[in-house]
């Protein structure tokens, strides 16, 4: 069998830092973020994040996010497979974004046995891990079978949670039941949820946020030991890196601190803070 | 009901049997009811709710409507009725002890059919060890010492003296005594200038009895004394006829030379549970009536002047409390059961939809649920494992002596000791539910109760000294964690001071939940005015529509 080069394409909800991107030369279809009566592509140059998260807390109507025209994503899957023999793509969850869709609809156009699409069920450095699992398999293997166990690895083993500041936003996106529900709620919560498979789930309803991170430390502990972390803030840098002292020796040494990208922000809101871990 | 209150005069009472005791204890209720706002004036805290005269005339009330009916001659018999309708309409701490002395009581009377002097000394001691037992860390200079000692002068005479008269004579003596000495054991008597509640309430019951021992009316002491108490409709089951409830009529008749007995007796005739009291030129009238005019046109008949003219519409008033009671009876949830003491519909409603709570009891801020209150709701419920969360400190005992009572369920409190605790709580239990067993839960539910700060704004209900502050009757005070930490001229003065004190910027979140008495627009001013001293915090409004209080606030 002999070695291939397999190249991997996702969307701009995963956070991998760039200089991790550029090191495994991963594509990057990017998500578009709608407010102030414009729509800019998360592609590091239509939409400044940081600019973004300054004014999220100010934009009203609030923003909203939308999966890409296919077309931008055709480029994206054209490159990746001039570089390569085969491209293994991972999308945001198809239960929450059209991101998985549109990406399915470019790569029709594109030789089957060449491409391998798979969703992610995963935000964030959920994803993000499972891209950087399947690009450090395929650069040590060549092998798209073990790039798939690679992936199935983290999969089995990860779990992303996030202590959001407000429920407000994520209500506002209309994605997830209970938030949607929760209009008559007489007392303002700060739920701590969980990612899986596509599906938010309410781990934990609590009064006050520093209550809502002592729960995210608590299920990170539990979890331990960690092969892989990621720390994600919505424009929560104080809180991302008080997170990880009180993380302390549970952290690998390569753990990431990540701005959450705009299209998960737009959701979750400003301040929240969340983790991607994969154990052991 | 109606009573008598009066007895021939006898010198000696060598044995007492059911018939005996239930006259006594309606003499004891009568007194105590004409005393009860004496007893709340003693209440250490000035606030307005859970009156210790109030709880312990409500129990004793309930305890008498047990064997209102009952026509039995054996002692034991009488007195284990007795005791078990003091267990389950005890409202309050005191009332709960109280309900715990009367059940020691009734033990040592066991197949015994008549009371005599040895007996009465063991049963006054197999009660006071009950009663100590009710409490998990029993305080002296309370009703504790009070019935204690009390009881030891019963023990020392009863050996010689065979005369219940002199025995209840010396019991009253030394109650009175060990009364007087409870500032001296218990510093915040001594601070507010108070002798101790329960125990004054507990000796007008006895001193009730002894009255009618001795043949002498059970009268009124001083005009400024008459206060009495809504009657306690809230606690009858069905309407006292087919013609319903009919109308409660209190007034004062002032003039010359009345003759009390007779005005009982004419009061008697025109309606039931007649309470006439006074002298022959003041007269209380307490009856119940389907024609509130007739017992009016007859005092003014008598050519009395009618002061202080109070007419309740009874069958309205218990229809509007069954209509409340039952209203949001339904919730069902699976598992564990919680049952939260509210009071007020914003609260309710926080309880039942946002907080997942199966049922609520009314109460808390007025009128303290009593244990059958408790009972009631436990057995509406399907579930088996309910936890109890009684949300103020003087409803604990009631809610744990329900989940004692009841042999069919497992029942638990969490002693929570104010809204917010109760809030609090109940985040605890919806997050840990379905993960938990009950007891774990109990013990999650605690600890939540526990990080959150309360405090509460309300207007003295009297003068008062206490944590070296002077309030004074009608001055808004604000308490910090139960304690007496502000006083002041406006609501919201006390809100900002005691937020203020609290030291409110090291927290993160304040929860304003706003009474009834509060419009929103006022409650939204305050809130944007604390907001701007506060800036650190976030600052939360919500409809709490309790009575008394105007701000109960939450800080976590």
């Amino acid at each position: 069998m002999s070695f291939k080069t397999i190249r991997l394409v996702t969307d701009s909800t995963c956070d991998i830092p760039a200089a991790l991107t550029a090191k495994w030369r991963i594509g990057i279809v990017p998500a578009f973020v709608n407010y102030g009566g414009g729509s800019y592509a998360d592609d590091g140059a239509a939409l400044d994040r940081q600019a973004f998260y300054e004014q999220l807390p100010h934009l009203r109507p609030y923003p909203t996010t939308a999966a890409p025209p296919p077309a931008l994503a055709e480029p994206v899957l054209r490159q990746a497979l001039a570089e390569a023999d085969h491209v293994v793509i991972l999308t945001a969850p198809a239960k929450l974004s059209g991101l998985h869709n549109a990406i399915r609809l470019a790569s029709a156009d594109f030789p089957a046995d060449r491409v391998t699409l798979l969703d992610s069920g995963m935000v964030s450095m959920g994803l993000g891990w499972q891209v950087v699992a399947a690009a450090e398999a395929a650069e040590a293997t060549g092998d798209l079978a073990e790039v798939l166990a690679a992936i199935n690895r983290v999969r089995a083993r990860q779990k992303v949670y996030a202590a959001l500041f407000s429920i407000e936003y994520l209500r506002r996106s209309g994605r997830v039941g209970w938030a949607a529900a929760s209009v008559g709620d007489l007392l303002q919560i700060k739920p701590v949820v969980s990612v899986a498979e596509g599906v938010v789930s309410q781990i934990a309803r609590v009064r006050t946020f520093s209550r809502a991170v002592d729960k995210l430390v608590e299920l990170t502990q539990a979890e331990a030991p960690l092969v892989r972390l990621a720390v994600l803030h919505a424009n929560n840098l104080d809180g991302a890196q008080a997170l990880r002292e009180r993380l302390g020796d549970l952290m690998p040494s390569d753990t990431l601190t990540v701005l959450a990208n705009p299209a998960l922000g737009a959701h979750i809101g400003p301040g929240s803070l969340g983790v991607a871990v994969v154990r052991e | 009901m109606e009573f008598e209150t009066v007895m021939t005069p006898q010198a000696n009472v060598l044995a007492c049997d059911g018939h005996l005791l239930k006259r006594l204890v309606e003499a004891g209720l009568v007194w105590l009811e004409v005393n009860q706002e004496r007893v709340n004036q003693l209440n250490v805290f000035p606030v307005p709710d859970g009156d210790t005269g109030t709880n312990m005339y409500l129990t004793m009330r309930k305890a008498y409507e047990a064997v209102a009916d009952l026509d039995d001659a054996h002692v034991g018999q009488m007195c284990a009725a007795l005791a078990r309708g003091a267990l389950v309409g005890a409202r309050g701490n005191s009332g709960v002890i109280l309900s715990q002395w009367w059940r020691g009581f009734a033990q040592a009377l066991e197949n015994e059919p008549v009371l005599d002097a040895s007996l009465f000394a063991r049963a006054c001691r197999s009660a006071v060890e009950m009663a100590y037992r009710a409490v998990i860390r029993p305080v002296e200079g309370t009703i504790l010492t009070v019935t204690r000692q009390a009881m030891e002068a019963v023990a020392e005479l009863a050996p010689r003296e065979p005369n219940l008269l002199a025995l209840f004579e010396a019991k009253v003596a030394m109650g009175y005594d060990a009364l007087r000495r409870t500032p001296d054991l218990l510093p915040v008597l001594k601070e507010v200038g108070v002798v101790d509640s329960g125990g004054q309430g507990w000796i007008f019951i006895i001193e009730g009895m002894l009255r009618l021992m001795r043949g002498e009316d059970i009268h009124l002491r001083s005009a400024a004394a008459v206060a009495v108490q809504r009657p306690g409709w809230e606690m009858a089951l069905q309407p006292e006829d087919e013609q319903g409830y009919g109308y409660d009529v209190q007034f004062l008749m002032r003039g010359q030379g009345f003759d009390v007995a007779a005005v009982q007796a004419a009061i008697s005739e025109i309606g039931w549970s007649v309470l006439v009291v006074g002298d022959d030129n003041l007269i209380k009238v307490h009856v119940h009536v389907h024609d509130p005019g007739a017992p009016l046109s007859y005092a003014i008949r008598l050519g009395a002047v009618l002061d202080d003219v109070v007419i309740e519409n009874m069958q309205l008033q218990y229809e509007r409390y069954v209509q409340e009671r039952h209203r949001h009876e339904a919730r069902p949830v699976d598992g564990v059961a919680v049952i939260a003491v509210t009071a007020g519909e914003g609260l309710r409603r926080l309880f039942l939809q946002d907080l997942g709570a199966a049922s609520v009891v009314s109460g808390g801020q007025t009128m303290n649920p009593s244990t059958e209150d408790f009972l009631a709701t436990i057995q509406s419920l399907p579930n088996t494992e309910i936890i109890l969360l009684p949300n103020n400190p003087n409803i604990t005992m009631a809610a744990e002596q329900a989940a004692a009572l009841c042999a069919d369920k497992r029942v638990r409190v969490v002693p929570t000791r104010s809204i917010p605790q109760g809030i609090s709580a109940m985040f605890a239990y919806l997050n840990d539910r379905d993960s938990l067993s009950q007891p774990e839960l109990v013990e999650a539910m605690a600890a939540a109760a526990r990080m959150v700060r309360t405090a509460e704004v309300t207007t003295a209900t009297r003068a008062a000294r206490l944590n070296g502050m002077t309030v004074g009757a009608g001055q808004i005070i604000g308490l910090l964690d139960d304690r007496l930490a502000a006083a002041g001229s406006s609501v919201e003065a006390v809100v900002r001071d005691l937020l203020r004190q609290m030291g409110t910027d090291k927290y993160e979140l304040v929860t304003l939940y706003y009474g009834i008495d509060v419009t929103q627009a006022e409650a939204e001013s305050l809130s944007q005015a604390l907001q701007a001293e506060f800036d650190a915090v976030e600052i939360h409004l919500v409809s709490g529509g309790q009575p008394l209080y105007p701000y109960i606030i939450g800080v976590e």
